[in-house]
């Protein structure tokens, strides 16, 4: 951070040189040994991390791998195929996210669920994470909230580019979720057995209005809680500035 | 709080390491000497003990012990040291990439990735080198530090009696008695100036030879650095040969162990502190270490070994921390008391623990000194930025050298006037004055932070001004 220095002639102190070298090893010890001593805050939110006082390291580094910070709301992860109760995906193969992706990186194959001629199910379905531009083109598209960028990580890094390519076995995970509007829970569907549609009609929530709603994110990841937890943060910055 | 506790604890295990391992030292050269002596006599059909066999063989097992453990262990680790102590003051983490069973271990392993590295890298060689000297250059700047260490003492001295228990009916003075010092010059300190001036021809033949333009200059400004500063260097000593008048450097840890002033020893910093201070600044400039590291100059020309490739520069980097060691011992044992235990006198421990192992901890309580004095070398590298070339110049020619001149006549003249019979009561009372003025000057409050005051009225003012607004 810079700060002001003030260009002025040294006093007779300073062009004295020892005194203010000696000074400069206390402070440098300072560090020295509160770094020896004690250990880092490990505390995820890095701005958060307390130092500079007894008891506690003034290191703050982010030991990358081991240690990770949580990305902000809103950050567009690696996608995932979110299920429902019944462990399918909720796609229903209708090609919206293949068409709206500007990278071409998603491929579909559809199929019929047998039992039931009006519903389809993608058989195949492939995302290639090297070629994805990361635009979130594919969830604003999706009509049934079956594909989600929020799994809070990114494509974890391979030796292979083979293993860049996310087909429907990795891509489908992550809590499932069902609307009070989907199909396959207002009329019934022969490949759900009727005791858990009733479980998943139960559980089932209103149309999702917001992108950032809660309902869109992982569980236990609350936007509206950050952003009180973020405002109170500032709040007390200012105090104490004052 | 539990980091806390694991470092105290790494502490204590490393001070009582360093015992043992002194106990070692010990043990080696009281059984060399006696050894050798053994199979002298069988070799030439003799009997009895001969002092100088016995004196040798002790000298043998000193020269390996501390040569290549406590020098070049130190030094080797020092590599490291200076990754992980400069990572600790800079608020950083430092090397713990390479783990043995999941963990750093103080980043000690990468001493063995280092030295593997530099091994196995190519050997480059600049064409128009002059070939000899070129070859020579690593060598002449190692071998004369690695020489240095020979006449530092870094453990008392014992009855050979007190180690091997075959002698104990060996009449008194038949054998010299056992110290961990490989030789014991009577020119000690002039044996280190001496060897201390031949390194400036490994630099500047490294820099000569290499047929750069760069590297000649880093040798000339190391030649130029060196040979000025091996004035004020040897200026500052002077002091101290006169206080405790011997060149000898074992007699003046012993010296330092006598109380001079009530019960405050003579050590070599209470008795010559702006010595200390000058021989400390002019060491740091011949290590040719930050901030005096103009021969290197990474930014500007990359020094006198930029021509050097694999171990030949891992060689005359290994040089470089060996001088640290090297010369810690130095105001270790000059400046600090050595092996004495300040806060006891050394024969109240020997009373307590027995000779074997008072000898042993003062040879540790040495290491340690020299560990405490290689950690202010590396902080000071990293606390000050690299002087000009004019401004070392002028500290070494305008301050350190007429520093060092007054320092020896003031010291001259207490000696003179000094009433008591071992002639440092005044001494030691001027240099405990000399301390604490330093000491005044530097914990006394500077001027007041204007700029911040400033900030803070106008803020205020400020504030005002729109209260009365509204």
């Amino acid at each position: 951070m810079p700060y002001q220095l003030e260009n002025r002639p040294p006093d007779l102190r300073e062009s004295m040189y020892f005194p203010e070298i000696i000074r400069g090893i206390g402070t440098v010890t300072r560090h020295f040994l509160r770094n020896l001593f004690f250990s880092r805050d490990r505390n995820p939110d890095i701005l958060e991390r307390r130092r500079g006082a007894f008891g506690v390291a003034d290191s703050v580094t982010l030991q990358y791998p081991e240690e990770r910070q949580p990305y902000p709301p809103g950050y567009r992860g690696l996608h995932r195929l979110v299920p429902r109760e019944d462990g399918r995906p909720r796609c229903v193969a209708c090609y919206m996210c293949a068409t709206a992706c500007p990278a071409q990186c998603i491929y579909i194959e559809a199929g019929e669920v047998p039992d039931d001629p009006i519903e389809k199910y993608p058989v195949k379905f492939v995302i290639d994470e090297l070629r994805c531009v990361v635009c979130g083109f594919c969830v604003e598209a999706c009509p049934k909230d079956a594909i989600r960028m929020d799994t809070g990580e990114h494509a974890p890094p391979s030796y292979e580019r083979s293993a860049q390519i996310w087909d429907e076995t990795r891509l489908l995970r992550g809590p499932a979720v069902s609307y009070q509007y989907d199909p396959w829970l207002r009329r019934g569907s022969p490949s759900i057995p009727p005791e858990k549609l009733e479980e998943m009609r139960a559980r089932a929530k209103p149309f999702p209005s917001v992108a950032t709603d809660e309902y869109c994110q992982t569980p236990g990841f609350s936007v509206r809680v950050l952003a009180a937890e973020a405002k109170e943060r500032g709040e007390r910055a200012a105090l104490a500035k004052r | 709080m539990k980091r806390l506790v694991g470092m105290i604890l790494v502490l204590s295990g490393l001070l009582a390491f360093l015992v043992l391992l002194s106990a070692g030292f010990y043990l080696a050269a009281g059984w060399s000497g006696w050894g050798l002596n053994g199979l002298l006599n069988w070799i030439f059909d003799t009997e009895g003990v001969n002092r100088a066999w016995v004196y040798y063989g002790a000298g043998i097992a000193n020269a390996l012990t501390l040569l290549f453990v406590v020098a070049m262990g130190s030094g080797s680790l020092l590599t490291v040291a200076e990754r992980k102590w400069s990572a600790m003051m800079q608020n950083r983490i430092g090397a713990n990439r390479i783990r043995v069973l999941g963990t750093p271990l103080g980043g000690i392993p990468f001493l063995l990735a280092d030295a593997l590295k530099m091994l196995t890298k190519e050997r480059v060689e600049p064409i128009g080198r002059t070939r000899f000297l070129f070859e020579m250059g690593p060598f002449m700047s190692f071998a004369p530090v690695f020489a240095l260490f020979a006449v530092l003492p870094v453990g008392p001295g014992i009855e050979l009696a007190a180690i091997v228990s075959e002698a104990a009916g060996l009449p008194r003075g038949t054998v010299d008695r056992v110290a961990l010092q490989i030789v014991s010059l009577d020119a000690g300190l002039l044996y280190l100036f001496a060897l201390g001036s031949l390194q400036v021809y490994g630099t500047s033949l490294a820099g000569w030879a290499s047929n750069n333009k760069l590297a000649l200059l880093g040798g000339v400004r190391a030649t130029s650095q060196m040979i000025s500063y091996e004035v004020s260097l040897g200026l500052s000593l002077v002091g101290t040969m006169m206080a405790y008048r011997t060149l000898r450097l074992e007699e003046m840890v012993v010296m330092q162990g006598t109380a001079a002033l009530g019960p405050v020893p003579a050590l070599g910093i209470l008795v010559q502190p702006i010595g200390f201070l000058i021989f400390f600044a002019s060491a740091f400039a011949e290590t040719k270490r930050a901030p005096f590291d103009l021969p290197e100059g990474e930014s500007e020309i990359v020094g006198y070994f930029v021509e050097y490739s694999g171990m030949k520069f891992g060689l005359m980097f290994l040089a470089e921390f060996v001088e640290i060691v090297v010369l810690s011992g130095v105001i270790t044992a000059v400046f600090l008391g050595g092996w004495q235990p300040i806060v006891v006198p050394f024969s109240a421990l020997a009373g307590a623990v027995g000779p074997f192992w008072a000898a042993s901890i003062g040879a540790a309580i040495f290491i340690a000194k020299m560990i405490v004095v290689m950690w202010l070398q590396l902080t000071i590298r990293w606390l000050l930025p690299r002087f000009r070339f004019d401004q070392i110049q002028k500290l070494c020619w305008k301050i350190l050298l007429p520093a060092s001149l007054a320092n020896i006549f003031v010291t001259g003249a207490a000696l003179l006037l000094d009433p008591t019979p071992s002639r440092l009561m005044l001494p030691t009372a001027l240099g405990i004055l000399t301390l604490i003025a330093i000491a005044v000057i530097t914990i006394a409050t500077g001027r007041a932070p204007k700029a911040e005051a400033a900030h803070g009225a106008h803020g205020a003012d400020h504030g005002a001004a729109h209260a009365s607004g509204h």
